[in-house]
């Protein structure tokens, strides 16, 4: 107990020591919570929370990104989408039925590194031409990219599958894997252990230590001397050039590795879901991921981790379930008629709410950078910058006229 | 800003290895053309002036919408996301009216035609692009002013949240289906002569487009607050020193922009007959590419490139596949950027 | 110093996760409720024929009441997402599904693409599938084309090697064709142009259309895939297939893959009365909307299951069903087709609970009894499943656009073994 008050004074003063407390005990907890709460079949909310852990990696590499790097990347889940195919490809039959006639079936730690490094080398490929040019331009040609993975996806036929895409891929296998009561077995080792659909707290258990990972490599990426060399050139790209910096080479990184952190959830998506398919790459899932970054904390780990989470509860827990929620409130209320579609106008209170999706998204995105640019939960550093900036605007045009 | 990108490129690349790709870039543009040509000699005249028609009427709306991006990029470098959805906003708001009690009272309904929808439809004209315009002011004051000192992520990221806001109300609005938009057009197709024919509805919508744009031009080079805002892109320090109210010069720019984005959102309904409430951005990056490729901030340059990039989607249509067309458009944005960021026409882009 | 502390502290403390964590299964050996599910698309631009078709399932289930003693609950899904079917959606959905025990099989998915996605993961639990209105072919038959044009095979999309999956429509290799012979022998059409979506459904039936054609003796003058992630320009490929001299066009495509937008973009080129025919994914009421002031008498829909109308035996519970939606958007195509699928559902269980002694079944037991489903009296005719899961005896319809609407004109039976 002391230990904790001991914490909690030496960290007072650190909200991000204390929030990765919480995710911590949070992460550990939580599926003990939902099973309880749900009398024993919360797992499909286990998995749902090991598909949102996803989300969660997506914005801690886009952070880097956006947040360290000060770049603007629109295209981000084009590196998730070549992560995802990348995993399928080596990892399923697909190459068995392509004209190369010999399926690979790679193990899966391998696979998702492989995939990681081939999402990275595609961001290095397209950053290296483009990370000369301005600011915003960096943000159309990702954006274009972006546009343009998932229709050569789409259309490269046999290779890529084509519109279905790949199903049938390998699920995640470890050397071995706990077992015990959770999954109404006795308590026990499996050597050679297959994840699947009916043992989803194993996917959430891998995915934790997949976060925990990343977490603890790019926290240190930014402690060092890379991520001075980041904010130098986040804040002022000409004396960062001054100083010595090599900002190209320091921008193509903090591309590189967002897009291999990209690359990591993609590859472990495929391999969840067993499937990939062009669909669910497009720019919407840019959005949502820079959605999550900036309501956060643009800049702050646990800020876009506390983003990733927050948003992706909204966007695929509350959303989804509001309309049935509403139309009974509706007509518990007596306000049938609400739930009632015209035809020609009035459509029905669920099919409105359903419909919020984008509404959300741009009021985070306008909302949070006109009234807390620094977000939910701001980094130090980023947060001074941006009130700076604030300051900066407010009083500069005046100085002007008068 | 020449020299500060020599500078960097050479920390990356050799120079050498830029034009190498400069040389392999020309020499795929060759082949390309090569190939076309021969497509197009295959297929004879009267399709190719029909599919050149087609081009130039979905060039024409490329334009209209790309003079918006041009124009707010030259005077503030904002790429302003919203403005393919100012543009959706246009044909939804005129669907509305023309399916409401008040278009029947100006004497638009679905089902008019013939040539009484004339005098209306300049009305409805006026009206739409007044209230895009509108519209586009006050996303200006909202969300781009406050923000014009902040670092320049943050704007850019405030375009970004419009463009979905937008999207999301015309979303909950109509919900995510194809509207119908009513089709005052004529159907007949106009002979060129020689058997070739080009499409009444191409030859209306390429008619407005011309005439909007030489407006714009008009207005721009004669009129006093088109001066202000040359002097204001040119440099907006010295132009306020100068006297003039830059924020009344920048409303008055968006001001422009989005009405030529409504006139660009009617004649898309009209042209196309349907409209969604996700249209606008991927049309708006179409002609935002089109605007690149006549060099952002360059007026003339994004009206030739909307025509371009029209033409190049109807001719990779008709005379390729379909499946292809919407990557070549975004590799042509993104070789555009990377080998000749200044675009067609060039224009000098301060790094500020 | 926090990171390392943490992590350490994370790796102990998932075991403790996992030793309070799970509760078991509470499988109650009292009669007690069994659910049943249906994943359509019931929002959006789908839902034109995906809510009518959740009607007719929930219908069914509201129809029956109860099983051998057990409650019957209907739970619908939705797998639209943005308005649009959703493959990914649809296996989030059927994890949900397997999650709860209570649920022993599904009604649906409503498209062929959403389907090939979703068999492999019920396959795994197993939980049983059947579907209203899904067509391709190679969802349940082998062909050497099905890899390469659907992504799956039969194989690859049954992980465990047994099938849970069961359909009542007749698959494209019917559909395509049966609109082919319409046209080429009743409209009297030599010349089609045929475009596809490249969805696994819309290309399969616009292939089967194209190859019955022209074994016909008719020529497709244009062919082409579009990519219907954004709304395509179609004027360029119109002008193409009408200079190549198409009397019709033949749409491989469904409503939400903007399958009758080219009928309002031919205005101009197209002639109003040339043909425009496709598959049952534009037999609904958003086609006719997207075809603007072209949409007219010379447009045709086949549809994959026989008109319940022309069924005496059903006139009652159609009247019952009609008096409970008296909206006429409430009954589209596949409605009655999903009350069948629910009701053999609701049949098998019924057998699977006197199998299991009067307890509750599981989920393979189920299955197996849905296989052995045999001359079960459905609305829309008799059915007999195969051991690859289809009709024995499947049949079609064709319909053509009158003024009242979508109206079955034609209904043909077809023979599998000619």
């Amino acid at each position: 107990m002391s230990r904790v008050r001991d914490f909690w004074n030496s960290n007072r003063r650190n909200p991000n020591a204390i929030a990765y407390a919480i995710f911590i005990i949070g992460a550990i907890f939580y599926p003990s919570i939902v099973q309880f709460l749900n009398g024993g079949n919360g797992d499909y909310l286990v998995g749902f929370a090991a598909d949102g852990g996803i989300y969660i990696l997506m914005a801690i590499g886009l952070n880097v990104v956006v947040g360290f790097a000060g770049l603007l990347d629109l295209g981000y889940a084009a590196f998730f989408a070549i992560g995802s195919y990348t995993y399928a490809t080596v990892a399923s039959y697909h190459l068995g039925v392509t004209p190369i006639g010999h399926a690979l079936h790679l193990p899966f730690w391998i696979a998702l590194l492989i995939g990681m490094f081939v999402a990275a080398a595609a961001g290095a490929l397209l950053g290296a031409p483009t990370l000369r040019l301005r600011g915003d331009y960096l943000a159309i040609v990702t954006l274009g990219f972006g546009e343009i993975v998932p229709i050569v996806f789409r259309n490269g036929e046999v290779w890529t599958g084509g519109v279905p895409g790949i199903s049938g891929l390998d699920v995640p296998s470890l050397p071995g894997w706990f077992v015990g009561p959770w999954i109404g077995q006795d308590f026990g080792w499996v050597p050679d252990f297959r994840f699947n659909t009916g043992n989803l707290t194993a996917y959430y258990v891998l995915m934790c230590f997949l976060i925990a990972i990343t977490v603890v490599l790019v926290h240190n990426l930014y402690n060092s001397r890379l991520g001075r060399a980041w904010m130098a050139v986040r804040e002022d790209e000409t004396a960062a050039a001054a100083s010595g910096v090599n900002t190209v080479t320091v921008k193509l990184l903090a591309f590189s590795i967002g897009a291999a952190t990209s690359g990591f959830a993609g590859a472990f998506y495929g391999a969840k879901l067993s499937y990939v398919s062009s669909e669910n790459f497009g720019f919407v899932v840019s959005v949502t991921v820079l959605a999550m970054v900036v309501l956060g904390g643009m800049g702050n780990i646990p800020g876009a981790m506390l983003g990733a989470a927050v948003l992706y509860f909204i966007l695929f827990r509350l959303l989804p379930d509001a309309p049935a929620q509403l139309q009974s409130l509706a007509s518990a209320l007596g306000l049938d008629f609400l739930n009632k579609a015209d035809p020609n106008g009035w459509p029905g209170i669920g099919e409105v709410v359903s419909r919020l999706k984008y509404v959300i998204f741009g009021l985070i995105l306008v909302g949070i950078m006109l009234l807390r640019p620094q977000g939910l939960l701001p980094s130090q550093v980023r947060k001074q910058e941006l009130k700076h900036a604030e300051h900066e605007a407010l009083t500069a045009p005046r100085q002007l006229q008068g | 800003m020449a020299t500060a990108v020599q500078r960097l490129r050479g920390t990356f690349l050799p120079l050498s290895f830029n034009s190498g790709l400069n040389v392999i870039g020309i020499l795929v543009v060759l082949v390309a053309l090569f190939a076309s040509t021969q497509r197009v000699i295959e297929g004879g005249g009267t399709y190719f002036f029909q599919t050149l028609g087609f081009g130039l009427a979905q060039g024409a709306i490329f334009a209209l919408v790309a003079l918006g991006y041009t124009m707010v990029y030259g005077i503030i470098e904002l790429i302003n996301f919203a403005h393919g959805d100012v543009f959706t906003l246009g044909a939804f708001f005129s669907l509305a009216i023309i399916t409401s009690p008040l278009g029947a009272l100006i004497g638009l309904t679905p089902s008019s035609s013939g040539a009484g929808v004339i005098l209306p439809l300049l009305g409805l004209f006026v009206v739409t692009m007044l209230f895009c315009a509108l519209v586009n002011i006050a996303i200006e004051r909202v969300a781009y002013r406050p923000l014009r000192h902040a670092p320049r992520l943050a704007p850019l990221i405030t375009a970004i949240g419009m463009s979905a806001l937008l999207e999301g109300i015309m979303n909950v609005w109509k919900g995510p289906y194809n509207l119908a938009y009513p089709d005052f057009l004529p159907e007949n197709q106009i002979p060129l002569g020689g058997g070739a024919t080009i499409a009444a509805k191409s030859v209306f919508v390429i008619v407005i487009a011309v005439v909007l744009m030489v407006v714009l031009t008009l207005f721009i080079n004669r009129s006093k607050l088109g001066k202000a805002m040359r002097a204001t892109a040119q440099d907006r320090d010295a132009a306020q020193l100068m006297g003039i109210d830059i924020n009344r010069t920048i409303s008055a720019t968006f001001f422009i922009g989005a009405a030529l984005a409504g006139a660009g959102g009617i004649i898309y309904g009209l042209y196309y007959n349907s409209v969604q409430a996700f249209d606008g951005f991927q049309y708006g990056l179409y002609a935002f590419t089109a605007a690149v490729f006549g060099g952002i901030g360059n007026i003339p340059g994004a009206a030739i490139g909307g025509f371009v990039i029209g033409i190049v989607f109807a001719m990779s249509d008709g005379y390729f596949t379909t499946k292809w067309t919407i990557p070549l458009i975004f590799a042509i944005l993104i070789f555009v950027l990377v080998f000749r960021p200044t675009g067609l026409l060039g224009m000098r882009v301060p790094e500020k | 110093m926090v990171r390392a502390r943490g992590l350490v502290v994370l790796t102990v403390a998932t075991l403790v996760a996992f030793a309070c964590g799970g509760s078991t299964n509470g499988g109650s050996s009292n009669k007690g409720e069994i659910d049943i599910a249906s994943d359509l698309p019931t929002s959006g631009a789908d839902a034109s024929s995906g809510l009518p078709t959740q009607y007719g399932a929930a219908f069914a289930v509201e129809q029956a009441g109860s099983v051998k003693g057990f409650t019957l609950k209907f739970i619908p899904f939705d797998d639209a997402v943005n308005g649009k079917h959703d493959p990914t959606k649809g296996t989030q959905n059927v994890q949900q599904m397997i999650s709860n025990p209570k649920i022993l099989g599904m009604v649906g998915p409503f498209n062929s693409g959403v389907a090939g996605a979703e068999i492999p993961v019920a396959n795994q639990a197993p939980l049983a599938m059947i579907s209203p209105s899904n067509t391709n072919e190679c969802l349940t038959i082998n062909f050497d084309y099905c890899q390469k044009y659907a992504g799956y095979t039969v194989s690859s999309l049954r992980p465990t090697g047994k099938n849970n999956y069961f359909r009542v429509a007749a698959n494209d290799t019917f559909q395509g064709p049966a609109m082919a012979d319409f046209a080429f022998d009743t409209l009297g059409l030599k010349t089609v142009a045929v475009w596809d979506d490249q969805e696994p459904f819309g290309l399969g039936v616009a292939n089967n259309f194209a190859k019955e054609f022209q074994k016909k003796g008719g020529t497709v003058v244009a062919r082409q895939g579009f990519d219907t992630s954004s709304k395509p320009d179609f004027h360029s490929w119109l002008n193409r297939a009408k200079a190549a001299g198409a009397q019709g066009i033949y749409a491989g495509a469904t409503s939400a893959s903007y399958g009758c937008i080219p009928r309002a973009q031919s205005q101009g080129i197209f002639d109003p009365n040339s043909y425009y025919l496709g598959p049952d994914g534009i037999g609904d009421g958003q086609c006719l909307k997207d075809s603007g002031s072209m949409a007219n008498d010379h447009m045709y829909a086949s549809q994959g299951v026989a008109d319940a109308g022309s069924n005496s035996s059903a006139a009652s519970t159609i009247a019952k069903y009609k008096a409970e939606h008296p909206n006429a958007a409430d009954t589209a195509a596949y409605t009655f087709a999903a009350y069948d699928c629910a009701a053999i559902l609701i049949d098998s269980i019924g057998r699977a609970i006197d199998a299991n002694n009067g307890n509750m079944p599981s989920r393979q037991q189920v299955i197996d009894q849905i296989a052995k489903t045999s001359n079960f009296q459905g609305l829309t005719g008799t059915y007999t499943l195969n051991a690859a899961g289809d009709p024995t005896t499947p049949a079609l319809q064709i319909q053509q656009n009158k003024s009242s609407g979508w109206t079955t004109i034609k209904n043909i039976a077809v023979n599998p073994g000619s």
